[in-house]
């Protein structure tokens, strides 16, 4: 009886020194996180302050109040270094950019279709005792080998200008069929069926994303390499569907072969979409 | 109870270090965008930056750090636009929106390539989404020096409707030679 007592009493204790313990600690975080949020709060204002004054600063709001200190020198180099990292920032949105390194040069390929940036690659070059290409990025499916069989040595910025045709024209299909893919996804029966080139298209398709049918068979093959629009086009109907729809697969044949894809899609589909 | 004002203070901290990391950003950019120093400020900086750490070092191989960066900045630069024949003559750019996904800026930039010069001005769009950042060009605007002759303006004009960036840069070089051979040829004739 009391032994038993005895643990309870003792068990009770010791609960309650937990729970206890278990407080303090509580009590202490939240101290911790509260004296955070302060020293951050503050750390905001002060920052929000800089701010405002130098855009006060910009729009002649606080008079020509010049800098009472000279910037330093570290200062300026640093600003100088800054600007022409900005300059090579701007070169990679040229197509071509790259940085010399302790055996040679790596350089980088940008890719875009119209104004949107896709994709880089990248080619590490050595320089002694020839040029060659150490390491690089560029898919297995680009012929890259037979360009620099031809250019690499002869005329390297004919191998840049080749080599960035292809892989230019490459992203620009793959871009195509995934704004297809993206966007008029309900007009395509299942997936697109593409090779890894992306120059071989074909799907079911329809022009309205309402219609549960899929009467339409497009095959899209791009022969040119360096070129982002197909040269071979075929447009079939099924069998079953109305006579009126070969007029209709032969205007979109014509479509595929001046446009890029999902323009054309834009182009036929649907008035009753709801345009993206 | 207790566990609920935690996580309200926890996550008031995580929204102020996100907010202080822009706001930082945005410091940094109005004070890059909004400073220029002339070639000759440059060098001054250099020759007394080489000065104070000459005095600090007192003759100990001291490697200067920010002007060896520089340097070899300078060296890529040079070798780029020798590589491509297009040299930039000046280039400012000018945030124009900035939040936690999405900057926007404005950019002008000054050129040329053998005897065709160039003045862009274009608004980039960075959008960080899941995987990267993607990059757009918007408002692109061209104006060549030489942009009475046709096929110059008719290039002109079609890289700018779709904001082509980048296939004016890759055409320049070759449109560049073309333009140089007719006006050499012109020349010839005249």
């Amino acid at each position: 009886g009391v032994l038993a007592h005895l643990e309870m009493l003792e068990a009770r204790a010791h609960e309650a020194a937990v729970k206890q313990e278990e407080t303090e600690q509580q009590e202490e975080k939240l101290a911790r996180l509260k004296a955070r949020v302060q020293e951050l709060r503050l750390q905001r204002d002060e920052l929000r302050a800089k701010v405002d004054l130098q855009q006060k600063r910009q729009l002649g709001q606080e008079g020509v109040v010049s800098d009472p200190e000279q910037p330093s020198a570290q200062a300026v180099l640093e600003w100088k270094i800054k600007s022409v990292k900005d300059m090579l920032q701007i070169f990679y949105l040229t197509g071509i950019s790259g940085k010399l390194t302790k055996h040679g040069v790596c350089f980088c390929i940008s890719t875009a279709y119209e104004g949107t940036y896709l994709d880089s690659y990248y080619l590490d070059l050595l320089t002694k005792p020839e040029v060659q290409i150490h390491r690089h990025s560029v898919p297995i499916f680009i012929p890259l080998e037979q360009i620099a069989k031809k250019y690499l040595q002869t005329d390297i910025r004919r191998f840049f200008s080749v080599l960035s045709d292809h892989l230019n024209a490459y992203a620009g299909r793959r871009y195509q069929a995934d704004q297809l893919q993206e966007h008029f996804s309900d007009q395509i029966e299942g997936t697109l069926q593409r090779n890894s080139l992306c120059n071989l298209l074909v799907f079911n398709y329809n022009t309205s994303g309402k219609s549960k049918t899929f009467p339409f068979n497009a095959r899209l093959l791009y022969g040119d390499l360096c070129c982002s629009l197909p040269t071979e086009v075929f447009v079939s109907w099924r069998l079953d569907a109305p006579a009126s729809l070969a007029e209709t697969a032969a205007a979109h044949s014509d479509l595929f072969r001046r446009m890029a894809l999902h323009k054309a899609f834009r182009t036929f589909s649907s008035a009753e979409r709801l345009v993206d | 109870m207790d566990n609920s004002i935690c996580q309200v203070y926890e996550d008031e901290i995580q929204s102020l270090e996100e907010e202080i990391k822009l706001l930082a950003e945005k410091y940094e950019d109005n004070q890059q965008e909004a400073t220029f120093f002339s070639d000759k400020e440059m060098l001054m900086s250099i020759k007394s930056f080489q000065r104070e750490f000459q005095e600090v070092s007192k003759g100990r191989e001291f490697p200067s750090g920010l002007k060896a960066q520089l340097e070899s900045l300078e060296t890529d630069l040079s070798f780029l636009m020798k590589f491509t024949g297009i040299q930039f003559a000046s280039h400012s750019r000018k945030t124009v929106e900035k939040t936690r996904n999405r900057t926007v800026q404005k950019h002008r930039l000054s050129g040329n390539c053998h005897s065709l010069s160039f003045q862009l001005e274009f608004q980039l769009l960075e959008m960080q989404n899941k995987k990267n950042v993607s990059a757009v060009i918007t408002d692109l605007s061209i104006i060549m020096e030489s942009g009475e002759d046709l096929d110059v303006s008719k290039f002109v004009s079609s890289t700018e409707e779709h904001g082509n960036l980048l296939t004016f840069f890759r055409n320049l070089s070759s449109c560049a030679e073309w333009y140089e051979h007719r006006r050499c040829t012109f020349l010839h004739f005249k």
